[in-house]
């Protein structure tokens, strides 16, 4: 919602020496490029704002949501990126399933005599705790409740489908080292990876081709050449038998096609059916049927750490243990770039609440700007870096001279230097402290500050507290303009580079003492989101007319 | 409407705590166990709650009809469920902040899962073993399959209740006491 404020990462946009600009906030397409600040990454040896779009991602680990287990990469696929151990989620609603024993057995009444012993009896079975499924409805039941996923394997790797594909897999193996190797001997150029996959799709084109007459003609020019290449290869490969015949499978699950209408003719309720989402993970030929569902392993989560795709440098890196939530690695953009927050100044905030009401009701959801009107809107910046800056706003000109105008402090101002204290108190006792912290240049920016708001008293520094500077800025709308205020700004701030940055690995920081403290400047665009601006009504009929 | 008239009647093995609500002609049974700020109300006609039931706290059970509404044995209200229901069974579970109206007779064995509706504009009984659950208050049958492990735990969970909660909290007794 608005007022809004995002972050510009440069990577969509080619750069040619300087600070690449962003595209216009206008356009739908540039919403790509702006990004929230707890998004954003920040690479020290580039000296460059990092998005998620731009950074290169690696799996550092497997675990599993359940039960927290690492999974030790070499087993995931082995384990087809599902939990090999206990936990198993359930068909129906998704829940985690617990394993439980058996009742014992009925003694008529109904009711134990005595009092149940903790041990239940076999077989065990899983169960719903959500929904009440019970994975005795399906026939699987175990015979003792440890080791449920292994001695669950054995149903899931007899069943025919995946059977078939472990043949698929072994038919093609032979063919697929053969080829790589062969490739990879007189081609070294060319990355393996994209060797791989294109020899891959060779084949199949290769054994669609000659299945399907008439498929080999509309081939594709390279996809030929490809072939004629493979030449000795494609005649080499032995013809696939697979174990059933294709017709076969669609009957496997109960299913085929008369078997499916005499289901649904007969059906009661829709949750007889299975759901999409419930069916996505079996096989196409899985059963209609919801009664049918079987549980399945739950399925691994994977923490990752992101690189800088320039340097290599790790960005975010989280530590190796599922159980925890930190990081080894954090280089993220919000510990070295201001954070700012828009808002609007309290009298007119409630001032558009109050204004709202008369006013188009369509738009009114939040106060909403009029259009010919001239509206002040307030910058709060903070540093968290541990030593004063000096910050200058420089908003983008806005294309259309019809729409509006930003005005904003030009002056560089500074903020106060990021103290943990000020974490903890908030009160009034930081106001003398400051402006002794304050940096070079503070006395005449100061009086300047006062002669600005002396000639407009929405524009200029507002207010200082602790680590945080709040600036006041005015957008004049012009007459008849409809749509989002938004507009561009680029954030120049200065910071003595020779003070230690808050980061882990400590680069960039000799020591103090022997260097003067260096002056070095970093910027960085925004896109401020003031909200939709609305012609007043009366304004309005004159536009129309 | 005639005003009502108070009258409890508590077995002298039940555990109602000081801290309840009660309104109009109410029965509860031995063993039974009502929490501290639980909310009973017969409006209407009485309401008689049997054996070994958990009437957990800020549950509310009402009863808008003339009718007697009776509720069996060994159920377990949790906290915060509202029920209206004029009739219900035995062994059955009404989970958190779950709400079943006064159109809906509950049989035998059912669960109404956390925070679920039953709020029919018909007249309705759940069928035995019934299981409502999800945000979109599904339904489906449980097999049963776990009940007497299930009533085990809830007759040691109405043991451990029945022993604790007079320790921390003052009892009421029923009028005739």
């Amino acid at each position: 919602m608005w007022p809004s404020i995002q972050y510009y990462c440069p990577c969509m946009s080619a750069t040619n020496g300087q600070t690449p600009s962003p595209p216009p906030p206008t356009l739908a397409s540039s919403s790509a490029s702006f990004h929230p600040l707890h998004n954003l990454y920040f690479c020290e040896e580039c000296d460059i704002v990092r998005c998620n779009r731009c950074v290169s991602v690696e799996v550092s680990g497997y675990y599993c949501p359940n039960c927290l287990f690492e999974v030790p990469s070499a087993s995931v696929r082995a384990e087809k990126n599902r939990c090999a151990r206990n936990c198993f989620s359930c068909p129906i609603c998704r829940s985690t399933l617990s394993v439980v024993a058996s009742d014992p057995p009925d003694d008529g009444d109904g009711r134990p005599s005595v009092s149940l012993s903790n041990v239940g009896e076999a077989p065990y079975f899983l169960y719903c705790n959500h929904c009440r499924w019970d994975s005795a409805g399906v026939d699987i039941t175990f015979e003792k409740p440890t080791g449920l996923a292994a001695q669950l394997q054995k149903f899931e790797d007899s069943a025919p489908e995946s059977l078939e594909f472990e043949r698929l897999k072994e038919h093609f193996e032979p063919f697929l080292r053969t080829s790589s190797l062969s490739s990879s001997s007189h081609l070294p150029a060319v990355s393996s990876h994209h060797l791989h996959t294109s020899s891959a799709t060779a084949a199949a084109s290769a054994a669609l081709a000659r299945e399907i007459p008439g498929v080999g003609k509309h081939n594709p020019l390279g996809r030929s050449r490809a072939g004629r290449d493979r030449t000795a290869n494609k005649d080499e490969m032995p013809e696939y038998k697979s174990r059933v015949e294709a017709g076969v499978f669609s009957q496997l699950g109960g299913g085929g096609d008369d078997v499916d209408v005499e289901l649904l003719k007969h059906m009661e309720t829709v949750e007889e059916v299975a759901k999409l989402d419930q069916r996505w993970g079996n096989s196409w030929a899985a059963s209609l049927r919801s009664s049918d569902l079987r549980p399945h392993r739950i399925p691994l989560h994977s923490k990752v750490s992101k690189r800088c795709p320039a340097c290599r440098h790790i960005l975010i890196k989280p530590e190796q243990k599922a159980q925890s939530v930190r990081y080894k690695i954090k280089l993220v953009a919000a510990n070295y770039l201001p954070a700012i927050t828009v808002g609007f100044p309290q009298t007119q905030a409630t001032r558009r609440v109050t204004s709202k009401a008369p006013s188009s009701g369509a738009d009114g959801k939040n106060g909403v700007m009029q259009s010919g009107t001239s509206n002040p809107f307030q910058l709060a910046l903070t540093n968290p870096l541990y030593d004063p800056i000096q910050v200058r706003l420089s908003p983008q000109r806005v294309a259309d001279a019809r729409s509006y105008q930003v005005s904003l402090p030009t002056t560089p101002f500074s903020i106060a230097a990021f103290a943990e204290a000020w974490e903890y108190d908030d009160d009034e006792d930081m106001f003398g402290v400051e402006d002794d912290e304050l940096g070079i240049g503070d006395v005449g920016r100061g009086t300047r500050d006062k002669e600005a708001r002396g000639r407009l008293k929405n524009v200029g520094v507002l207010e200082r507290r602790a680590n945080v500077t709040t600036v006041g800025g005015e957008v004049n709308i012009k007459p008849g303009f409809r749509g989002n205020v938004k507009f561009n700004m680029l954030v120049t701030y200065t910071y003595r580079s020779d003070d230690p940055l808050p980061s882990e690995d400590g680069a960039g920081t000799p020591s103090r003492s022997t260097k003067p403290p260096e002056v070095k400047t970093f910027s960085f665009y925004t896109v401020i989101d003031l909200g939709p601006s609305v012609v007043p009504k009366d304004d309005k009929l004159d536009a129309e007319s | 409407m005639p005003p009502i008239r108070d009258k409890f009647t508590i077995h002298s093995k039940a555990v109602v705590c000081q801290d309840v609500d009660l309104k109009g002609d109410i029965t509860i049974g031995p063993s039974s166990v009502v929490h501290p700020k639980a909310t009973i109300f017969a409006l209407g006609g009485p309401i008689v709650i049997g054996s070994g039931c958990i009437i957990e706290e800020a549950a509310i059970i009402v009863n808008r009809r003339k009718e007697v509404m009776r509720i069996g044995d060994n159920n377990l209200f949790e906290i915060g469920c509202r029920v209206e229901s004029p009739s219900i069974g035995t062994n059955n579970t009404i989970s958190t902040r779950a709400r079943v109206h006064h159109t809906v007779r509950i049989s035998n064995f059912c669960v109404i899962g956390a925070g679920c509706l039953v709020v029919p504009t018909e007249d309705e009984i759940l069928e035995e073993y019934t299981s409502v659950y999800g945000p979109a208050s599904e339904r489906r049958i449980w097999s049963g399959r776990g009940k007497v492990q299930e009533a085990d735990l809830r007759i040691k969970h109405a043991e451990y209740l029945r022993e604790m909660l007079p320790k921390f909290n003052r009892l009421r007794r029923g009028d005739g006491a």
